[in-house]
C-alpha cells in the first residue's frame, strides 16, 4: 500500500506546492504562473490586513458553535433513528436529503423561508407574537442563521456515521452488561462511549475539516454580511481570488489557513489517540 | 414496560427530528410547483394554482437531464474509487503497525486543511497541461483527492472499533492479511463502509467549485447548472426552476440510499453472528 | 531563493509531481485569410462563452438566425455562472489552446483580460474583414466604450443594460404625490420617501415601502451609491487611479444611500438583486433602482409579476447637482487572439451587433440595443418605446458623467473594496465617513 500512499501524496502535494510557490511570488495573469519572486511580501500584506484577522475570528465563532452542536445533535439523532422498527431504513435515507441539496439552493431556500417580508418562519413566529426578526440584517442573528443552516445541512453527516457506528457495536457486550444489572448511564459511560471513541473522533475530524472550508452557504445566503459579520475565511479568500484576482495574496492566506488548520487538526488527532489509548 | 415506552419515544423522536429536518425540503418541493409571482407573497401561500411547467419545459431547456447524468457518472465513479482505495488505506492505518504509514496517512489527512479555492486553479492548470479539461475522468480524479483522505480516516475509525481478535484468529487459521481483510473485516464493517460510500457520493454530488473550474460543456454537473440559474442577473432568479432542479437532484441519492439500507442492516446481522 | 529563475523552480515542481508536462501545443497560427467563412464541405466550428442567463437563448434563437446568412459557421455557446465567469475566461484564454474563439465580457472586465494580450484589436486586426456598411459611429459612445481600453477597441456591445429607476404609479397616486419625472431631484425624492411608506392594501398596517435596491455585501451595491455620487459631480477615481471619492460630496452621497434604508422594508439590509426585484414585483415598493433588463418580467409578464403594464414607470435615477444618475452594464463580444478563425468570429460579432442583428435580438431574445438607429426606430412591442427612450437618455448621461465601474487592470479588486466598505456603512457597522476613508486607503494600496 505504500506506493498508493505516495501517488496520493504527490497528487495532493502538487497543487499545494503550487500554492506555496505562488504565495511567494507575483502571479502573471497572462500565464497563471509565478513571475517574480517577492519573498515574504504577500505574507506581510496578508498578516497586516485587519480584514484577514477579522475573517479568522468570524470563522472561529462559527466553528465554536456549529461543531459541538452538530456532533451532539448528530449522535443524539442517531440514537433515536436506530430504534428498531419498520420505518427505520426510510427515516435514515430521508435524513440524507439536506446534505444533497446543492449549497446554492440551500442558501436560497433558507433566505426564502427566513425573509422578513415573505418568509414562512417570521409568519409563524408572528402568529406567536414574536418578531419580526431580521435574520440576515442583524449581525448576531446572521451568525446564528449561518450556524442554523450549516447545522441543518451537516448534522445528517454525523448522524450517518454515528448510526453505522452504533449498529456495529457488538451487541453481546450490552446483553452481558444488562444481565449484570447495569443501568443505561453506566452502559453509555463505560461501554458505548469507549467503544465509539474512534468513530466519534473520525466523524469529528472529517466534519471539522469540512466545516473549516465552509463558504458556499454564506455566499448563497448572507454574502458575508451584514457588513462583514459572517465573512468566513474561505469566503474572504474566494472573493479576493475570484473577484479581486489577487491570486498571490490569496495563496499566502491559504497557506496560513492551512498551517493553522493542520496544527489544530494535529491537536485533535493527538487528543483522540490519547482517548483511544485510555479505553 | 419502561423499556417499551423508551422504544416508542425513540421512534417518535426520530420521526419528529426527521420532520424538522425535512421541512425546508418540503418547502423546496412545494415552491417548485409555484409560478414566479406566487413564490414570494405575504403571508406565504400554502395553497396556489400549481404548475408543472418548470418540470416540463424549463428543465429540458437548461439541459438538466444531461447534467444529472454527468453528476451520476462522476459521483459514482469517484465514490467507488475512493471507497476501495480509502478502505484499504484506512485498514492499513488502523491495524498495520508501520510508523511511516501512519505519518503519511496523517499528512494526507492534514493536507485537507487547505482552502479549496487555493486548489482550484492549480488543478485546472494540471488538467490543461494534460489536455483533459471538461472530461468526466478529470472530475473523478479531482474528487478522489479530497474523498480518499476522508474515507481513509472514517474507515480507520470503524476498523479501530472492531475487536482485534477477529482477524487475528483468521490469520492464525491460515488467512493472509488480505484474505482476512476481505473475508472477515469487510463483511463485518459493511454498515460503516456503506455509510462512508454514501457520504463520498454525497460530497461528490454537491461539489461545486472544482466542477465550475474544470468543466465547460461535456462534463458539467447539476450543481453548476443550479449555480447558473441562481445567478441570473438579468431577469431575476427563476425560483421555480431553482427549486425544481434542487428537488430533482435530491431524488437519486435518496433512492440509492433506500436501496442500500437493506445491506446496512444485513452487514449488522452478519457482524452480530460472527461477533 | 531569489536567484532561482522561475523556470528552474517550475521544473523542480514539475519533477516533484510529474504532472506539469505541457501537452504538445497545437499550432494556433491563423492563416492570412483569417480562416475563411467555411464551406458546405468544410464548415467552421466556433465556440463562445456567455452568461448562463442568456447563453441558451442565444444558442437556440440568435444563432439559427445568424446561420440563415452564414450557414457554414457553426457556433456553440457555453453558459457560465456569473461569479466565476471572469476567472474561467482568464484561465481558458491564457492556455496554449483555448476552448473559446469568442468570449462575452461584462462591463468592467475588458481591461483585466486585455492586459494578458489575449484579445484581438477589432479595428486593426480585423479591419480587412469588416463590412463596408458596419457603422461604428452609429453606436452610442457609452456602450461602445465598455470594450475599449487604452485606445484599443476589443469588442462590440452585444447586450446593453443600464441602472434605472422603476416606480409604481399606484403607490405614488395613493400617497398623493406627483408621478416622478426625469427631472426629479434627490432632494425631492428623499422628501417624498416618508409618504411612500404606507398602507396600499387597506390592511390597517404598513405594507408598502418607498424603496429597495442593492444594500448587502455585493459587488453591485457600490454602483447605487456611485450613481448618486456621479449625479452630484463626484468621481470614484482620478486620472492616476487614486481614490477621488473620499470628499464631502462622497460622504454626503453615501449618507443619502444609507438613509434610503429608513424607507425600505424590513430585512432590506440584506437585499440584493433578487429581493428588491421580488418586493417590487409583489407591489411592496414604490420605487427600485434596478437594471433595465428586468422591465419585461416586472411590468409585462404575468407569470413573474403581479403588476400591470401601465402601473410601472421607468426613468433615469434622480438628479443631483450635476445631472441625472445611472450606471452602465454592458456585455460585449470579444475575440481570442489564438482563434484559428478570426474572420468567422468577427463575422458573428458584426452580425450580432449590426443594425439587423440588434433589431432581431431586441425583438426575440430581449436584449437592449446600443445603436442610435435601433433605439430611434419603432420597437417591436409598444411597451418597449418608453424603455428605449430612457435607455437612449441614460447612455448620454452615463457618457457625460463617466458612470461606470473603474476600468483598470484591477477593476474587480477595486470593486470588491468598495463592496466591502459600502456594505459596512449600510449595515451600520461604521459611519459613511469611516467607510470611505477605509476604502480610499485600501484602493490606494492596490498599486494600480
Amino acid at each position: 500500500m505504500a506506493p498508493a500512499f505516495l501517488i496520493l501524496l504527490a497528487v495532493l502535494a502538487y497543487p499545494i506546492l503550487y500554492t506555496v510557490e505562488i504565495s511567494f511570488s507575483e502571479l502573471d495573469l497572462a500565464t497563471f504562473l509565478p513571475s517574480e519572486w517577492v519573498g515574504w511580501d504577500n505574507y506581510e500584506t496578508v498578516l497586516t490586513d485587519e480584514r484577514f484577522w477579522h475573517s479568522l475570528k468570524v470563522t472561529g465563532i462559527y466553528l465554536a458553535f456549529a461543531m459541538p452542536l452538530q456532533m451532539v445533535l448528530g449522535f443524539a439523532i442517531a440514537f433515536l433513528v436506530n430504534a428498531e422498527w419498520r420505518g427505520r431504513g426510510l427515516i435514515r435515507a430521508l435524513f440524507l436529503i439536506p446534505m444533497v441539496v446543492a449549497p446554492v439552493v440551500a442558501g436560497g431556500l433558507w433566505r426564502m423561508m427566513l425573509d422578513p417580508l415573505w418568509g414562512i418562519t417570521n409568519y409563524l413566529l408572528g402568529l406567536l407574537g414574536v418578531g419580526p426578526l431580521d435574520w440576515f440584517g442583524d449581525a448576531t442573528l446572521a451568525m446564528a442563521t449561518i450556524v442554523l443552516i450549516d447545522t441543518w445541512r451537516w448534522t445528517p453527516f454525523v448522524t450517518l456515521i454515528a448510526t453505522a457506528g452504533l449498529l456495529s457495536l457488538p451487541q453481546d457486550v450490552f446483553e452481558a452488561a444488562e444481565i449484570d444489572g447495569a443501568n443505561w448511564w453506566v452502559m453509555l459511560r463505560h461501554i458505548t462511549l469507549p467503544l465509539l471513541v474512534p468513530i466519534i473522533a473520525a466523524a469529528f475530524v472529517v466534519r471539522w475539516l469540512g466545516a473549516v472550508k465552509m463558504f458556499d452557504i454564506v455566499l448563497a445566503s448572507t454574502l458575508g454580511g451584514p457588513g462583514r459579520a459572517t465573512n468566513v475565511i474561505n469566503l474572504f479568500i474566494y472573493q479576493e481570488a475570484f473577484r479581486g484576482l489577487k491570486f498571490a495574496e490569496s495563496a499566502a492566506m491559504s497557506v496560513v489557513v492551512l498551517i493553522i488548520t493542520m496544527v489544530l487538526t494535529a491537536i485533535f488527532l493527538r487528543a483522540s489517540r490519547q482517548l483511544e489509548a485510555r479505553y | 414496560m419502561l423499556r417499551h415506552l423508551l422504544h416508542r419515544l425513540r421512534i417518535a423522536g426520530s420521526i419528529a427530528a426527521c420532520a424538522v429536518f425535512l421541512f425546508p425540503v418540503f418547502w423546496m418541493a412545494l415552491t417548485s410547483f409555484k409560478q414566479q409571482r406566487d413564490v414570494f407573497t405575504s403571508p406565504p401561500k400554502l395553497f396556489f394554482t400549481p404548475t408543472i411547467e418548470t418540470y416540463t419545459t424549463y428543465l429540458r431547456f437548461a439541459d438538466v437531464p444531461g447534467r444529472m447524468l454527468n453528476t451520476v457518472i462522476v459521483a459514482v465513479g469517484a465514490g467507488l474509487v475512493s471507497i476501495i482505495a480509502g478502505s484499504m488505506a484506512g485498514y492499513a492505518l488502523a491495524r498495520i503497525p508501520l510508523r511511516g504509514a501512519r505519518t503519511i496517512g496523517t499528512l494526507i489527512l492534514l493536507s485537507r486543511g487547505v482552502p479549496p479555492i487555493a486548489l482550484a486553479v492549480p488543478m485546472f492548470l494540471v488538467a490543461r497541461n494534460l489536455d483533459i479539461t471538461d472530461k468526466h475522468i478529470t472530475l473523478i480524479l479531482a474528487y478522489c483527492t479530497f474523498l480518499i483522505p476522508y474515507v481513509m480516516w472514517l474507515m480507520r475509525g470503524f476498523f479501530k472499533s472492531l475487536p482485534k481478535e477477529l482477524e487475528e484468529s483468521a490469520i492464525i487459521d491460515g488467512c493472509s492479511r488480505f484474505g482476512a481483510f476481505f473475508r472477515i473485516i469487510v463483511p463485518i464493517s459493511l454498515p460503516g463502509i456503506l455509510s462512508t460510500f454514501i457520504f463520498s457520493i454525497i460530497l461528490a454530488w454537491e461539489e461545486l467549485l472544482f466542477a465550475l473550474v474544470l468543466t465547460n460543456r461535456n462534463a458539467v454537473t447539476a450543481p453548476v447548472a443550479v449555480a447558473g440559474i441562481a445567478a441570473d442577473m438579468l431577469n431575476g432568479v427563476n425560483w421555480g426552476a431553482l427549486t425544481a432542479v434542487g428537488t430533482i437532484t435530491v431524488l437519486p441519492v435518496v433512492f440509492f440510499a433506500l436501496l442500500v439500507q437493506k445491506w446496512l442492516i444485513k452487514g449488522l446481522a452478519d457482524g452480530a453472528t460472527k461477533g | 531563493m531569489s536567484h532561482l529563475t522561475p523556470v528552474t523552480r517550475r521544473t523542480a515542481l514539475a519533477a516533484a509531481a510529474a504532472l506539469s508536462v505541457p501537452a504538445a501545443a497545437r499550432a494556433a497560427v491563423a492563416p492570412t485569410d483569417g480562416g475563411g467563412l467555411g464551406t458546405a464541405e468544410a464548415p467552421i466550428a466556433l465556440r463562445m462563452n456567455a452568461n448562463d442567463a442568456f447563453a441558451k437563448m442565444w444558442q437556440t434563437v440568435l444563432i439559427p438566425e445568424f446561420n440563415k446568412k452564414f450557414p457554414h459557421i457553426h457556433v456553440t455557446i457555453d453558459g457560465l455562472p456569473y461569479s466565476e465567469h471572469l476567472t474561467k475566461t482568464l484561465l481558458d484564454l491564457t492556455g496554449a489552446t483555448p476552448a473559446y474563439d469568442l468570449i462575452c465580457n461584462d462591463d468592467p472586465w475588458t481591461p483585466q483580460i486585455a492586459q494578458t494580450g489575449a484579445l484581438l484589436d477589432l479595428k486593426k486586426d480585423c479591419a480587412a474583414w469588416t463590412d463596408a456598411d458596419f457603422d461604428w459611429n452609429d453606436f452610442y459612445a457609452a456602450p461602445l466604450a465598455a470594450s475599449e481600453w487604452k485606445g484599443v477597441q476589443y469588442g462590440v456591445p452585444l447586450r446593453s443594460n443600464m441602472l434605472l429607476m422603476f416606480y409604481n404609479r399606484t403607490h405614488y397616486k395613493k400617497a398623493g404625490l406627483p408621478e416622478p419625472t426625469p427631472q426629479l431631484t434627490w432632494a425631492e425624492y428623499m422628501a417624498q420617501a416618508p409618504k411612500l411608506v404606507q398602507d396600499v392594501k387597506g390592511e390597517g398596517k404598513v405594507n408598502a415601502w418607498a424603496v429597495s435596491t442593492y444594500f448587502a455585501r455585493d459587488q453591485l451595491t457600490p454602483t447605487i451609491w456611485q450613481a448618486i455620487l456621479n449625479a452630484n459631480g463626484g468621481r470614484l477615481l482620478d486620472k492616476d487611479g487614486k481614490a477621488a471619492f473620499n470628499t464631502p460630496v462622497g460622504v454626503a452621497t453615501l449618507q443619502t444611500f444609507v438613509d434610503l434604508l429608513k424607507y425600505a422594508p424590513p430585512g432590506a439590509k440584506s437585499h440584493v438583486f433578487n429581493e428588491e426585484l421580488t418586493a417590487f414585483r409583489q407591489g411592496q415598493l414604490a420605487t427600485m433602482f434596478m437594471w433595465g433588463s428586468v422591465f419585461r418580467g416586472t411590468a409585462i409578464d404575468p407569470a413573474s409579476t403581479t403588476l400591470k403594464p401601465d402601473e410601472v414607470g421607468v426613468q433615469v435615477m434622480p438628479v443631483g447637482s450635476a445631472s441625472a444618475g445611472t450606471h452602465r452594464g454592458i456585455w460585449s463580444g470579444e475575440i481570442s487572439r489564438k482563434t484559428k478563425y478570426p474572420r468567422a468570429a468577427w463575422t458573428l460579432l458584426q452580425w450580432m451587433s449590426s443594425k439587423d442583428g440588434e433589431r432581431f435580438a431586441s425583438a426575440n431574445v430581449g436584449s437592449f440595443p446600443a445603436r442610435r438607429s435601433t433605439l430611434a426606430s419603432k420597437p417591436e412591442f409598444p411597451w418597449l418605446a418608453p424603455v428605449f427612450a430612457t435607455l437612449a437618455q441614460s447612455y448620454e448621461v452615463a457618457q457625460k458623467g463617466e458612470m461606470w465601474r473603474p476600468r483598470l487592470a484591477k477593476s474587480d479588486a477595486v470593486q470588491q473594496v468598495l463592496a466591502d466598505e459600502v456594505a459596512r456603512a449600510t449595515s451600520g457597522e461604521i459611519s459613511p465617513a469611516d467607510a470611505l476613508k477605509n476604502a480610499a486607503g485600501r484602493i490606494d494600496k492596490l498599486r494600480l
